[in-house]
């Protein structure tokens, strides 16, 4: 009970309407996604290509959880508490592929295979 | 509260007339069965979680008792090997997944409401749910063992694979038994429970704090309660698709961990691992919130360095996650991915060090009362430093890989285990019995069983230590005799037996106490924390008013501001009465309905491509109808659950406390 | 009767009956949402591992991907998350019959991405011999997709109930009634997602729109009878038990519906873009 009747100011009786902005945000995201599709047929260096698409799915990402999930408006802590379970994800998905792309851990016959295939994936 | 209760859930008709969306009436009754499998009481629910994981934990007991019958001397044909690898895979599922989680699970609903000074969980009727699933679980894990007494349920006994599962084990082509089908999904289930009841003690902790009740005053165990809530969302879940690939290996014909079909087994030890190290943290975080609870109540004194025991416990819980493949040092991980886990898993021990030495702080200095809580709580403290001592000797990946699979690992872990998690809990149940019963344990008669634990537990596995160094291998069905392991194994055995009978008597007079304890008042211990405020067995309200907390010991700051706090208690009592009266949750079928949907869909997902038999004879050619008929239900009881609302009665109290129920339309 | 509507106003943020001010039931939420964080990042991380090293024999992602019916899912998705923002948002200032059109709107282009998954399974299945169990990328692309289907499901399943659920008569009773009402928005998304967006889609791929009526029939009718109920329904008059004061039931599906979106942001990228490279 943290001093709730400080924080309460005499709102009117509704929100204001986020329409417009909601829509706003749906066309941002669209567009982000078009240009991803097209981003993987350009022919650009593979490590720009991957690196881009991460960085603008993170901002799609972004965009949904900070706006339609409105973290932006609710308190600190509900951001807090999803982050604790993303970072935690994120850690160990990076130390899982970590763990399995070592060259220790590669299966003897994918190792022989690789020579000749011409897979390009995503290590 | 009253409000909290009312708003904050489900906001169908409150208090509206009985004209709703009703298939059932509204379970209202309070004894008897009906009261027990409706309850929404979460003294009730910990209570039963607590029965049922005595029962288990007397189950598993009696499964270590073979195994080290079994072993006693070299060569023995006590138990058959198949029947060897079965109890040795319940044994570990059942005390790990059944008897000390559910302890744990208990006392989070005995004691959390009441020391954040609330009336009940934030989601009473998911408490219940996760009660019943749980059940549902322990049942689906057990079944195998009927074909034992049975030999017309062809279930092929337990499941025999070890409590880990490790893939290709898990494979159609090596465990072709319907057992192994119905442990995935016993513990997919069990997990479907801890996760909810996770979510629900998250909120409560978090939201239903009594005012002044700030995060750094709450008690040291509903930190630990919290942390280990934490642990429980997060690690689950990777077991949770480990499992569900496992299922479809099983029975879809996928190639997650088949190597012919392009598969990895080890996928399924990262996974396992990356569930089960938090796992063993979510095990023992509860026992070290009693023993912080219990040592300063016994060494009359606050606990020492309070805010770093629970930053401690945070970190643990934290690092926890980044340790799970010094579990795999000797599968081959590269030089890198070894070093790194082996840093990480060095570094685990520094919180839990300094947690150790704040328990020391703690003791230093105080008058202490060598009460039988204290007894074990001490011995908790000794016991868990060994077992810290050989866990940091597995970090090392060179001395580990020594260790790997050895006897010196199940020396390490049962001192944690037992040693830790299991002193802890029993130190917890000594402690709170008179508050929930009402009535104490005969100190002599408690002081008897601890001695006997103590000594007939160091007995079995000290020598463990010793029999791993030369070379015994762990899940061994027997040893020939001339490996120089034949005294340290018979040692342990009578060892076992003697723990055996100390856990006999423990729980002896426990029943004893039950039926012919002397009474207690409602702080036997001179308490700190707000439980102790309550009457023995507290009421079904609680609290008369909610309180409000002014310091960290918020009890021992009642006790020494008498007049001021019953002046505040009067005028916070009749402010509740005159806002309607205490509000309390309505009681409901169907968390426990959809428990049964779940028990009747999973038994039959399970065997989903076997004819349905019936005396002898087929009448389906598949369990998918059943199945589906569970799930069925399963769904209808969570709509009808929603429908339903949390509705909700209130009771008022008299001039000397008495409550009066009252239900249906107050405003 | 309620302790709000006294009050005059109510604050969508907070939560005075709270510790923190956050309702119960969206904390409740946002920690379930980081737990399935974790159950999504082990099965994603499962894919990933197995695309690391493929072993001989595996499925080409690349000659079985359909990346433009996937793209427009990822869009339809994208878009159906605005539906939900935009139900929120009308429930919010208390506006019923906006909030149920979003909702339908919502659930109508979860159907949309549904029927898109089941065409492209089959598809995958049948002309591009990739199944379950024939390769090792088939196991784990089609456990992945499809327990982030599964999720869409349940959203559409929730959706569904929520819909109904704004129709609940202040007056009390209507239990029955409430059933059949659900019962038809169940057969209603169940044919659309299982027949008729695949059906269209063949359509769009060039299957003759005669014979889609013509295979489809038995489905289409009743589907058809389905919409009807569901339109004679949604005609109901008379105060409802539904409003402002609902907007967190609303706004927790909503999460988890944004949730599920934001899981195929990373599933496209990372199991279908990142595969044309």
């Amino acid at each position: 009970m943290s001093a709730p009747a400080a924080t309460q100011p005499a709102v009117a009786h509704h929100e204001p309407s986020k329409f417009h902005f909601y829509v706003q945000i749906a066309m941002i995201l669209a567009v982000i996604t078009g240009v991803e599709v097209v981003l993987v047929y350009l022919p650009l260096p593979k490590s720009l290509v991957i690196g881009t698409l991460i960085t603008l799915s993170a901002v799609k990402f972004m965009f949904v959880i900070f706006y339609f999930m409105h973290l932006r408006w609710d308190k600190l802590f509900c951001t807090i508490l999803f982050f604790i379970g993303l970072i935690l994800a994120g850690f160990t998905m990076f130390a899982l592929l970590h763990l399995f792309g070592a060259d220790a851990s590669k299966p003897l016959s994918a190792a022989a295979i690789q020579s000749v295939a011409s897979f390009t994936g995503i290590a | 509260m009253a409000e909290a209760l009312a708003k904050s859930s489900f906001t169908g008709t409150r208090h509206a007339p009985a004209k709703t969306f009703d298939l059932f009436p509204r379970p209202t009754t309070k004894t008897g069965l009906i009261g027990w499998l409706t309850t929404v009481d979460h003294k009730k629910i910990g209570m039963l979680y607590g029965g049922f994981a005595i029962m288990f934990f007397l189950i598993g007991g009696i499964e270590a008792l073979m195994i080290r019958t079994q072993l006693i001397v070299p060569n023995n044909h006590f138990v058959s090997a198949q029947l060897y690898n079965e109890l040795f895979t319940m044994h570990g599922t059942t005390m790990i997944f059944l008897a000390v989680m559910p302890l744990n699970a208990a006392f989070f609903n005995l004691l959390v409401p009441i020391q954040i000074g609330a009336r009940d969980v934030a989601f009473p009727r998911l408490n219940t749910f996760s009660l019943w699933v749980w059940v549902v679980g322990a049942i689906l894990l057990n079944i195998g063992w009927l074909s034992h007494f049975v030999p017309a349920w062809k279930f092929g006994g337990a499941p025999s694979m070890g409590w880990f599962g490790y893939a290709p084990l898990t494979s159609r082509a090596f465990t072709p038994q319907l057992s192994t089908d119905l442990w995935v999904f016993g513990l997919q289930v069990l997990g479907v429970s801890s996760i909810v009841a996770s979510l629900n003690f998250i909120v409560t902790i978090i939201n239903m704090r009594a005012p002044g009740l700030t995060m750094m005053r709450l008690p040291v165990f509903t930190w630990m309660a919290l942390v280990t809530s934490f642990l429980l969302i997060l690690a689950l879940p990777a077991i949770a698709i480990a499992l569900l690939e496992v299922m479809f290996d099983r029975n879809f014909g996928t190639n997650f961990f088949e190597v012919s079909g392009g598969g990895q087994p080890i996928l399924w030890q990262h996974l396992f691992w990356v569930f089960g190290h938090p796992e063993v943290y979510i095990l023992i975080l509860p026992p070290m919130g009693y023993v912080s609870e219990i040592l300063p109540t016994f060494a009359r004194k606050p606990l020492f360095g309070y805010p770093i025991v629970v930053f401690s416990g945070v970190a643990i819980g934290f690092i926890g996650f980044g340790v799970w493949s010094h579990h795999m040092f000797t599968t081959g991980m590269g030089t890198i991915a070894t070093a790194a886990f082996s840093i990480a898993t060095m570094a685990i021990a520094v919180p839990t060090g300094v947690k150790i030495f704040n328990w020391i702080g703690t003791l230093w200095g105080g008058r202490i009362v060598t009460r039988v809580p204290m007894m074990f709580a001490l011995g908790f403290i000794w016991m868990f430093m060994m077992g810290g001592m050989s866990g940091i000797m597995h970090a090392a990946a060179p001395a580990d890989a020594q260790q790997q699979d050895s006897y010196f690992v199940i020396a390490h872990f049962h001192y944690v285990l037992i040693g830790g998690s299991t002193f802890g809990l029993l130190a917890a149940i000594h402690f709170w019995f008179p508050k929930f019963f009402g009535r104490m344990v005969p100190e002599l008669w408690g002081k008897v069983s601890f001695w006997l634990i103590f000594v007939g537990f160091n007995c079995t596995f000290f020598p463990m230590h010793f029999l791993g160094l030369n070379g015994m291998p762990r899940r061994t069905w027997t040893y020939d005799s001339n490996m120089g392991w034949n005294a340290g194994n018979l040692f342990a055995s009578c060892g076992a037996y003697l723990l055996g009978i100390g856990i006999f008597t423990y729980f002896a007079v426990l029943v004893y106490s039950f039926f012919k304890g002397k009474k207690c008042g409602n702080d036997p211990w001179d308490g700190r924390t707000l439980e102790w405020s309550i009457p023995s067995p507290p009421p079904e309200h609680n609290f008369a008013s909610i309180p409000k907390v002014h310091a960290r010991d918020a009890f021992w700051y009642e006790k020494t501001n008498k007049e001021e706090i019953a002046k505040e208690k009067a005028e916070l009592i009749k402010d509740e009465e005159s806002h309607g009266g205490i509000h309390m949750p309505d009681q409901s079928w169907y968390p426990f309905f959809s428990a049964v949907g779940l028990l009747i869909g999973t038994y039959n997902m399970a065997q989903i491509h076997l004819p349905v038999m019936f005396g002898g004879k087929e009448i389906l050619s598949s369990h998918m109808a059943l199945a589906i008929t569970g799930g069925v239900i399963l769904l209808l009881s969570c709509y009808l659950w929603a429908l339903e609302g949390p509705a909700g009665y209130h009771i008022h109290l008299d001039a000397d406390g008495n409550p009066t129920d009252s239900h249906g339309g107050h405003y | 009767m309620s302790s709000h509507a006294a009050t005059g106003h109510i604050d969508h943020h907070h939560d005075h009956t709270t510790s923190t001010g956050i309702p119960n039931k969206k904390l409740l939420w946002w920690a379930f949402l980081a737990s399935d964080c974790m159950f999504f990042g082990a099965l994603i991380s499962t894919h990933l591992v197995y695309r690391l090293n493929p072993p001989p024999g595996n499925a080409n992602p690349t000659q079985v991907f359909n990346i433009e019916l996937t793209s427009f899912s990822t869009f339809i998705l994208l878009m159906s998350s605005l539906l939900m923002a935009l139900a929120v948002n009308a429930i919010q200032k208390g506006n019923i019959k906006s909030t149920r059109l979003m909702l339908l709107g919502t659930m109508f282009f979860g159907c949309i991405f549904l029927g898109g998954q089941v065409f492209e399974f089959g598809h995958f299945v049948h002309q591009k011999h990739m199944t379950l169990s024939n390769s090792i990328f088939g196991s784990t692309f089609y456990t992945l997709t499809g327990t982030h289907g599964t999720h869409v499901a349940i959203g559409v399943l929730l959706l569904g109930m929520m819909y109904v659920r704004t129709f609940k008569p202040a007056a009390g009773g209507g239990f029955l009634l409430n059933f059949v009402h659900l019962a038809a928005i169940c057969v209603v998304m169940g044919v659309s997602f299982i027949f008729v967006v695949p059906g269209l889609i063949e359509v769009i791929y060039g299957h003759g729109f005669g014979e889609f009526l013509g295979e489809k029939a038995k489905p289409l009718i009743v589907g058809a009878i389905g919409a009807i109920t569901l339109f004679i329904l949604s005609r109901q008059r008379g105060e409802v038990d539904f409003g402002e004061k609902n907007a967190i039931d609303i706004e927790t599906i909503g999460l988890y519906w944004h949730f599920v979106d934001i899981v195929w942001i990373i599933i496209f990228t990372a199991v279908y873009l990142l595969e044309y490279l």
